[in-house]
């Protein structure tokens, strides 16, 4: 009853007056926003006008882990279908399948599948993109912009990728733009409001954005990413993201960094184009070597959890060092080594594999 | 919790407008290049936005059909988060 009476006497926690000031600055910041993309241009995207394409990745994989073969094919493709002069709809399923040696003496094992994303983009003015639909989160850079099999410089993931990189179902807004000639900042906010529960779309609820600052003259781009559960445990998770290009030698540098109840941790991955040899030079150039040294932490979940999120259960270290030779345009082989020191075990594991970044015009290809 | 979303929203809503309002004084005075019609110029400035942008994740891929193209940019502009200029250079730079 105590509890009652105090509920009723609570002030309301957005009074009439807070209410109508938040929608007075909303409504002018939404007019502001808007205002450009009247004046900016017809034609806010392309000068061409895009055609639908088929993409993805193929790829297949042997990886050889504590002894054990793992023969690992993955199709991703990719359907890109651009509406009018603003519109995008997008979407990537996953289709994996993992097999190893069964005890009768053949490979077998599932076939995964799942859609990653399904979504339908507007891009409202040249700051200002709005999304709905399933996306990928994004947490990080990895999860958005290195996942693909062709882009990645190592196969295996990173120990802390499942951290807070679950598909999101709801909207998103997102953008880039100059602040000055010396840098550029692009950001998202992003709200997951649905769980479908089925199986291969799961998703669950959280909110959360991500800040980058991209300094264009010494390509460096340091940004964060922030999270929060909206379900379960609600905890928040943090994490701080790298990416430098330096101009002098042909390295890329990646590196994420996070912070959350399931666990913390960090990678740093480096890849060398070995283009700067003075000898061989038709294959050196072809040629990356990359490295990644990693390290994760605990969180405050029970080991069991943790492997269900695909998460070590354990503290763990890890060194993998790889090459990637590019036969052609979106067609790499790959190989690597990796160690792996645990309390749960230390062991090596080998990946050798090809992956394949195709693209296909579903339309007439040419200027209209 | 409500309060804190709110706050969110509405520092990015004001952050892009405030960039758009910017933007749009610089344009006029200081980004000539940016839609200047001497093909030379804007290829080299796509190149290097090419490399500052898409280098940042990716090797160059070869020249795809430049509608082809323009869908590839449109993806690359949501997912990466480029700026609209970014991808008009780099678009003209990829299609030439």
């Amino acid at each position: 009853m105590g509890l009652k009476l105090h509920r009723q006497y609570k002030k309301p926690r957005f009074p009439r007056r807070l209410r109508r000031l938040w929608s007075r600055i909303v409504g002018l910041l939404l007019l502001q926003l808007f205002a450009p993309a009247r004046g900016h241009s017809q034609n806010p995207s392309t000068p061409e006008k895009p055609v639908p394409i088929l993409s993805g990745t193929a790829g297949f994989l042997t990886s050889v882990t504590a002894g054990q073969t793992l023969l690992d094919t993955q199709f991703n493709p990719v359907l890109l279908v651009p509406l009018g002069e603003c519109w995008l709809v997008e979407s990537r399923g996953e289709f994996e399948g993992e097999f190893q040696h069964q005890p009768g003496g053949s490979f077998g094992g599932p076939v995964n599948k799942h859609l990653d994303y399904l979504q339908a983009d507007y891009i409202a003015n040249p700051y200002l993109t709005i999304t709905a639909g399933r996306f990928l989160t994004p947490f990080g850079i990895f999860n958005e912009r290195l996942y693909p099999m062709w882009i990645r410089a190592l196969q295996p993931d990173p120990l802390i990728l499942p951290i807070a990189t679950a598909s999101s179902d709801g909207a998103m807004l997102r953008g880039g733009f100059p602040l000055s000639s010396a840098a550029n900042l692009n950001y998202a906010a992003y709200v997951s409001v649905a769980s479908i529960g089925i199986d291969g779309v799961e998703s669950e609820r959280h909110v959360g954005g991500r800040a980058g600052f991209f300094f264009p003259g010494p390509r460096l781009e340091l940004g964060g990413s922030w999270q929060k559960a909206l379900q379960d445990d609600r905890k928040n998770a943090l994490g701080l993201h790298l990416a430098w290009q330096p101009r002098a030698v042909p390295v890329s540098v990646h590196s994420e960094f996070v912070r959350s109840n399931q666990g913390s941790g960090y990678w740093v991955e480096g890849a060398y184009r070995l283009s700067q040899l003075r000898f061989w030079q038709r294959a050196m150039r072809r040629t990356e070597v990359v490295a990644r040294g990693q390290q994760f932490f605990v969180g405050n979940i029970s080991p069991d959890v943790a492997d269900s999120l695909g998460l070590p259960g354990a503290g763990t270290r890890e060194a993998d060092f790889g090459a990637n030779y590019f036969l052609k345009d979106g067609l790499k082989a790959v190989a690597s080594y990796g160690r792996q020191w645990s309390p749960a075990g230390n062991f090596n594991q080998w990946t050798f594999g090809i992956a394949y970044r195709f693209l296909l015009p579903l339309g007439r290809e040419g200027t209209p | 919790m409500k309060r804190a979303l709110l706050f969110v929203c509405a520092m990015l809503l004001a952050l892009t407008a405030l960039a758009a309002s910017s933007n749009r004084k610089e344009m006029s005075a200081s980004t000539p290049v940016v839609h200047s019609s001497d093909p030379d110029t804007m290829r080299t400035l796509g190149e290097q936005r090419f490399r500052a942008n898409c280098g940042r994740c990716h090797a160059a891929p070869q020249k795809f059909p430049p509608r082809a193209m323009a869908t590839v940019l449109r993806h690359m502009r949501v997912r990466a988060t480029i700026t609209d200029e970014d991808m008009r250079l780099v678009l003209f730079y990829m299609t030439q």
